[in-house]
């Protein structure tokens, strides 16, 4: 029990070392649809954090009480309910964001992250590392989401975040915004990332 | 007749025009994870196909008989609580996801009892990636989609009925298992060639993957072009507004019915019958 | 040492195997997530519902006046007031309901009926706000509220240079789409490189004052209070 990761550790690690996309390669659905503008892919991370620390307190409170054959059944329901209460929230609140969004939040509920973290995580530690470790994982999860998609809205839109970037006579690589442009996108960043982190461990 | 070509519409919108790999991507973690030789991923797309099937059936029938406002089973076990009025208007649809899960979660549970005891082999083969499937986003996305045309229409008329929801359900199965498996090809092929230490594994399969949605985008269109080649629905009776200028005999005439103004409702019924030629 | 390590291990033991306190631990978690959520459709259903009608609702001064006129309403203060109503239209035996809003001035009078119709485009459906006067003879606006079509070409037909050919076209015949100029009365310029997409449009107005103009022109007589 000695050499588990600190709090403050699992947080740092959570943003690139284990990055959840790009070297874990979880969640990678929303990664893919969502991206399409900087706007949508905030959002999404931001509904995804919501869900991840909700769900690792809820689990890291009951770690002790739960039988092991139950612990799938309770994951799913808690993760169940979180997300329905964001999508809820973001339908009230930010309508034409959740239209945009459409079945992609509820999505979040099969999202092999929060599994994966509840499941390796949250169960096994209190409640203040389980935090900390949603906070690193979101934050790392945020920070794929919005390279994707910055590269995507530049080069497709020339606009980011909706303010225009590129002149007015970059001719909008459309592809960008269309499904291929986001597989090849997600490849050649994925290649790149793990290109940077081989050439650490030579 | 417009029935079976409602159908036909869907089932290639689902599985060729938007696939739900290629345009939708639900269903990437075992694109990428199991497409390692055609017959695992063709076994896999079949257990997927299976058990979106199942699952579609179960969640229609429990969204249209229990869940929406106004269904009979809610509204006959809220009669016994409240005024028959307002037992139609109990609203469960805040349970939809949840309920949907647990349906995934069971069908996946059924199907893995199944395969177990009548296909041995096949069930040693899957190892792991049967359980996996309950967290595959194809599924909940197609019982999604399904709860969309049920309880997110504006009004009840247009809500799909169980031949529109399996059929959605199943070819999207058959998209997903046609994309998988060809994908699985490219990449037995991909095992032999020289790929940079980068993109071994992954990346390439996510590039690959691109190039291969390209390809299905050439099916764009097909569904509004096939839609105007089946469907008669003639666009319009051309009636001019004088009509006492033309005499047209007993054709193009429009019957006009006296509305019924229901006092107090919102709803106004007109029935305008035009028969046209 | 061992004695108090072992206590507290065996606690959580005999609290995991005991199964009736497993159901109470299962049911009192469903009890409060059942609890949250429906507090939170309380809370939030009625916003939601609200949210869509004024999806439509908010749209309904600039399609049936047009840009200008509309902002001055606002700035005087005024508004139009907006009931959707809900149309049954039966065609060769099937019948197909519309949903429009029927606006009215401050002092009464009809000012217009707004309906939110969709259709087959050439990706996936298109769904449109349509705006007519009250005499269902000519065409006040026309807004795009979803469509899926390709970026850069049939996603044109959002842009209100596009849409406004449409606002003062009469309803006596039908729309034609033409390429390279609009010549005619009834004509509408395409979309360069997206006919599809527009004629899906103009196909799509084209079935809805047909099927609506009859029943629309008595409801607005009938409706004189």
């Amino acid at each position: 029990m000695a050499d588990q990761p600190t709090p403050l550790e699992r947080f740092i690690q959570g943003i690139l070392p284990e990055n959840p996309v790009y070297r874990q390669l979880l969640g990678l659905c929303p990664t893919l649809a969502v991206t399409n503008s900087m706007k949508a892919a905030v959002t999404m991370a931001a509904a995804v954090a919501f869900v991840l620390l909700c769900a690792n307190m809820v689990t890291s409170l009951i770690r002790n009480l739960l039988k092991p054959h139950l612990r799938i059944v309770v994951f799913t329901l808690t993760i169940a309910t979180f997300v329905t209460i964001a999508d809820r929230l973001l339908a009230a609140y930010m309508y034409q964001m959740s239209k945009t969004l459409g079945p992609y939040i509820p999505l979040i509920i099969v999202n092999c992250l929060i599994i994966c973290r509840c499941e390796v995580c949250a169960s096994k530690q209190p409640v203040f590392t389980a935090i900390s470790d949603a906070a690193g994982q979101s934050l790392g999860y945020g920070l794929a989401l919005a390279s994707v998609a910055g590269v995507r809205e530049i080069l497709g839109t020339g606009m980011f975040f909706g303010f225009r970037v590129l002149p007015a006579t970059w001719p909008d690589w459309a592809v960008m915004v269309l499904p291929p442009g986001a597989f090849i996108t997600l490849g050649l960043l994925l290649g790149a990332v793990n290109w940077y982190s081989g050439r650490g461990a030579k | 007749m417009n029935y079976f070509i409602d159908i036909m519409l869907i089932a290639i919108g689902a599985a060729l025009i938007n696939n739900f790999i290629f345009y939708y991507f639900v269903g990437i973690c075992p694109f990428i994870g199991v497409s390692r030789n055609v017959d695992m991923a063709f076994g896999m797309g079949c257990a997927v196909t299976f058990v979106m099937s199942i699952a579609a059936f179960v969640s229609w029938t429990i969204t249209s008989l229990v869940l929406i406002p106004g269904a009979p089973i809610s509204s006959y076990i809220g009669a016994f609580f409240m005024t028959a009025e307002n037992a139609q208007k109990i609203d469960l649809t805040i349970l939809s996801y949840i309920i949907y899960i647990f349906v995934i979660a069971s069908s996946v549970q059924f199907v893995e009892m199944y395969v177990r005891k009548f296909f041995p082999s096949l069930y040693k083969s899957f190892g792991v990636f049967l359980p996996l499937i309950t967290t595959n986003c194809a599924i909940l996305f197609a019982c999604l989609t399904i709860m969309s045309h049920v309880s997110g229409v504006e009004n009840p008329a247009d809500a799909w009925d169980l031949g529109r929801a399996l059929s959605l359900a199943f070819f999207g199965g058959v998209g997903f298992t046609i994309a998988i498996v060809v994908m699985a090809g490219i990449r037995e092929e991909l095992d032999l060639c020289d790929i940079p230490k980068p993109f071994k594994g992954a990346a390439i399969t996510l590039v690959v993957g691109g190039i291969l949605a390209f390809a299905f985008m050439g099916f764009t269109g097909v569904n509004s072009g096939l839609r105007k080649a089946l469907t008669f629905d003639e666009p319009a009776a051309q009636v001019e507004q004088d009509e006492s200028a033309k005499d047209r005999g007993s054709q193009g005439r429009i019957n006009e019915m006296p509305a019924e103004l229901v006092a107090g409702e919102k709803v106004l019924k007109l029935n305008a019958r035009t028969s046209v030629r | 040492m061992a004695e108090t390590d072992k206590d507290p291990a065996e606690k959580k033991n005999r609290f995991q195997n005991n199964y009736i306190l497993q159901a109470w631990l299962c049911i009192s978690l469903a009890l409060i997530f059942g609890i949250s959520l429906a507090a939170v459709q309380a809370a939030l259903g009625p916003v939601i519902i609200e949210n869509k009608l004024n999806e439509t609702k908010e749209k309904v001064p600039e399609l049936l006046l047009g840009g200008e006129a509309a902002d001055k309403m606002a700035a005087s203060k005024q508004a139009f007031k907006i009931t959707p109503r809900s149309i049954a239209v039966e065609k060769n035996g099937i019948k197909k309901f519309y949903s429009v809003f029927e606006a009215r001035f401050e002092d009464g009078r009809l000012g217009g009926w707004v309906t939110k119709v969709d259709g087959q485009g050439y990706a996936d459906k298109i769904e449109l706000l349509l705006g007519l006067d009250p005499s269902i003879e000519t065409i006040t606006g026309l807004f795009i509220l979803d469509q899926k079509e390709t970026p850069g070409l049939g996603n044109k037909i959002i842009e209100t240079k596009w849409r406004g050919q449409f606002a003062g076209k009469s309803t006596r015949d039908h729309l034609k789409v033409v390429k390279g100029g609009a010549k005619v009365a009834n004509e509408i310029d395409a979309v360069t490189g997206a006919t599809i997409s527009s004629d899906s449009v103009v196909t799509i107005i084209n079935k809805t004052i047909t099927d609506l103009r009859q029943p629309l022109k008595d409801a607005g007589r009938m409706k004189k209070e």
